[in-house]
């Protein structure tokens, strides 16, 4: 498209009118003014050439350890500290970053003490500080397991593992042995490698959700649950719970987990009698919860009066056991 | 304080005296904080005539209200008058280009650029393109008329220039304190926009502000300054008049136009007297009462008259509904309103301050002062709002006073 052209006289603004003038045209005051703004603007620049310098010299010694002076290489690390928000000591700190006796503090290369403590997955993130003048600090967060599972890899024996909400395994170093033997057992995990690392297990935010939902909610409930198996989250969003008594809960992801833990405690506290035990739990689909019975163990089951009133062996699935929660429903089992 | 806060200094060096203020803007409302008042040496009807003089009392004044302030300004705002301030109205059209009449912002740049530009006397230099409404298709558009559709733009601009010399000098005078001069404000339109109203400004209304030396007046319409302008004409010359008629000394004339003097006449009796100093003093004698308002009303009346010949056409009561106000250190003379009203055919009063500026800013003497501060403040919030939409400084001042 043209662009018209027009040629327009050159008005002349009062901005054109230069406003330096000398300094013998100036009051004292003035003057003063001048001789300080002058001082302000050399001081700035010495400030801002100091800064600049330092920075410099700064990005030069990290840029080349050699140019570190001597002096401050042969400062030897004479303390180490570990600032942790879990359980990792010293000891294992002292044995993971295998520092020589000798070591000072300018010439150890903390990024690769960095990635020696960060090769533990139960390290979640790592800071290294040089303390002048012969201390190393190190800032760890920890990971807190959430589960854990066994593993093996090829001939070796079978070891185990801790896992925690973003799905990192480790063999878990300082934990309480208790708390340890109080996490439930993970299964439907094939765990996998790249680079020598364990990757992170998928799923685990759900499965840690719903564990964290039981603890705090119905401690009793969680305190019975022995494996926790994820092999068909991915495929069917199901969560599987197979109870120290023998009791499989299915849980599903969509519907939240609270609900699904009242409709097991209400099933549970509903279920009194103890010759038909919980043998199988469905709460994935919502209200309606299928349910399978079992039969008791022999101890606690009475002589029947003739074998022909035996039950027949095998689950016997009622579908549906509920329609809902309501007090009716639970009058009619 | 805080560090986001800006001090703003507003001067007006003025014939009688130099004003200097310091302003603290927050960024939501100014606080005058400092002050400083000097009588003005080396100053003539608003011209610097004597550098030395007129740098030392500047300088005072400015010193004074930095220290009352306790902090220390970088910029001023220096407002102008003078004789030699003078206008003229240039406008410019174009058919919009766009193929759908949509008016773009080229065109709307265009036409400003071509309403600016028109060659000046030689020496002469822009200090103010005061823009008026726009017109699309003959419909005045106050704002911008972007994409609004039309198909003929046309914007007029009312130029104020000057002398290149008178300006320098004055500039320099403020330089010769190492501040830097952010902006000349014209003294009508510092003063005329501290005394009136936004709404009298819509409705149209004539500002008037007699000073010592000069009488600087802006005529408003649809809310943005139509007509400005400058007389060498002020309150010395009511004092020059009753020196001459009455035979006196500059400051016995300036206290009988003080006690006695009436822009209209009010005394009949022509025998009534009074004292030129009341005190019984050697020298003190007695004047005609009627004499001294007959010698102050006539040159008040002719200041007004010469200020509506100077308006012209431009000037229509019925186009000024909102009257003419009055301020300035000559608006204290008794009956000026009265005089003015007659002048005019309108109603006329005399300008007051905001209700926010301190009671020993009121009276009209400062308005000046003030509304270049003031001035300064809306500078600094458009510069802000300029700084963003990388307009010029120029459209940045219509806008200012066309929004106001």
């Amino acid at each position: 498209m043209s662009k018209d052209i027009f040629i327009l006289p050159e008005t002349r603004s009062w901005r054109d009118i230069p406003q330096q003038v000398k300094p013998r045209a100036m009051s004292s005051e003035g003057r003063r003014r001048l001789l300080m703004k002058a001082v302000r603007a050399t001081m700035g620049a010495i400030v801002f050439s100091g800064v600049a310098w330092g920075a410099w010299e700064v990005a030069e010694v990290v840029r080349d350890p050699s140019a570190i002076p001597d002096a401050a290489k042969s400062e030897r690390i004479r303390s180490l500290v570990l600032v942790t928000d879990g359980v990792l000591d010293k000891d294992w700190l002292a044995k993971t970053l295998a520092l020589p006796s000798d070591a000072t503090l300018m010439g150890t290369d903390l990024m690769k003490l960095r990635s020696r403590v960060l090769e533990n997955a139960q390290v979640r993130s790592a800071t290294i500080l040089r303390n002048f003048p012969d201390t190393l600090t190190v800032r760890i967060s920890e990971r807190s397991p959430v589960a854990r599972l066994m593993a093996q890899a090829g001939s070796d024996r079978p070891r185990m593992y801790l896992v925690s909400r973003d799905g990192a395994a480790f063999e878990g170093t300082g934990f309480d042995p208790g708390m340890v033997d109080s996490l439930p057992w993970l299964d439907g995990v094939r765990l996998a490698r790249r680079d020598g690392a364990i990757l992170p297990i998928a799923g685990m935010v759900a499965v840690s959700d719903l564990l964290a939902s039981a603890k705090l909610e119905a401690e009793g409930l969680y305190r019975t649950w022995q494996v926790v198996s994820i092999e068909r989250l991915a495929s069917d969003g199901q969560i599987e719970v197979h109870t120290k008594d023998g009791m499989k809960v299915v849980f599903g992801t969509r519907e939240d987990y609270l609900r699904q833990i009242a409709r097991l405690d209400l099933l549970i506290d509903a279920n009194s009698d103890p010759t038909r035990p919980l043998r199988v739990v469905d709460l994935s689909l919502g209200a309606q919860v299928p349910v399978a019975y079992g039969t008791a163990s022999p101890s606690i089951i009475e002589k029947p009066e003739s074998a022909s009133s035996t039950p027949a062996p095998g689950p016997q699935i009622t579908f549906p056991a509920f329609s809902n929660l309501q007090p009716a429903a639970r009058r009619g089992l | 304080m805080g560090s986001k806060n800006t001090y703003i200094g507003a001067v007006e060096i003025g014939t009688s005296k130099v004003t200097a203020l310091v302003g603290e803007y927050t960024g939501r409302e100014i606080v005058i904080i400092g002050y400083g008042e000097c009588s003005s040496r080396g100053v003539i009807k608003g011209s610097v005539v004597d550098y030395r003089s007129a740098t030392e009392c500047t300088h005072n004044a400015l010193e004074l209200a930095e220290r009352d302030a306790n902090e220390r300004i970088d910029h001023v705002f220096l407002a102008q008058t003078g004789g030699h301030l003078e206008g003229f109205y240039n406008e410019a059209s174009l058919n919009v280009k766009a193929a759908d009449n949509m008016i773009e912002p080229d065109d709307i740049r265009t036409v400003c650029e071509l309403a600016k530009s028109k060659d000046l006397p030689l020496g002469r230099m822009v200090v103010h393109n005061i823009r008026r409404p726009f017109r699309v298709d003959g419909r005045l558009i106050p704002t911008s008329p972007e994409n609004l559709v039309g198909q003929r733009l046309e914007v007029g601009y009312w130029t104020v220039h000057g002398q290149e010399q008178r300006l320098a000098d004055n500039i320099h005078v403020i330089r010769g304190f190492n501040l830097e001069v952010r902006e000349l404000v014209l003294s009508s339109l510092a003063s005329g926009h501290m005394v009136t109203s936004m709404e009298e400004r819509q409705n149209g209304v004539l500002a008037i502000d007699i000073g010592a030396g000069t009488t600087d007046f802006v005529l408003y319409r649809n809310g943005a300054p139509h007509t400005t302008g400058v007389l060498a004409v002020g309150g010395g010359h009511f004092t020059n008049d009753l020196s001459i008629g009455l035979r006196l000394t500059e400051a016995q004339a300036e206290k009988l136009k003080v006690r006695f003097g009436r822009a209209l006449v009010q005394a009949r009796d022509k025998s009534e007297k009074v004292w030129l100093d009341g005190n019984f003093s050697i020298g003190d004698r007695q004047f005609a009462r009627q004499a001294i308002e007959s010698i102050t009303a006539a040159r008040a009346w002719e200041l007004m008259e010469v200020v509506r010949k100077k308006l012209g056409q431009a000037f229509e009561p019925e186009a000024c509904a909102a009257g003419v106000v009055l301020t300035g250190g000559g608006a204290k003379l008794p009956a000026i309103a009265d005089c003015a009203s007659k002048v005019f055919g309108t109603q006329a009063r005399l300008g007051e301050a905001p209700s926010w500026v301190n009671e020993n800013l009121r009276d009209p003497g400062y308005h000046t002062a003030l509304g270049t501060l003031y001035y300064g403040v809306s500078a600094q919030g458009d510069r802000a709002a300029l700084s963003r939409r990388k307009g010029g400084f120029l459209q940045n001042m219509s806008r200012l006073f066309a929004s106001t």
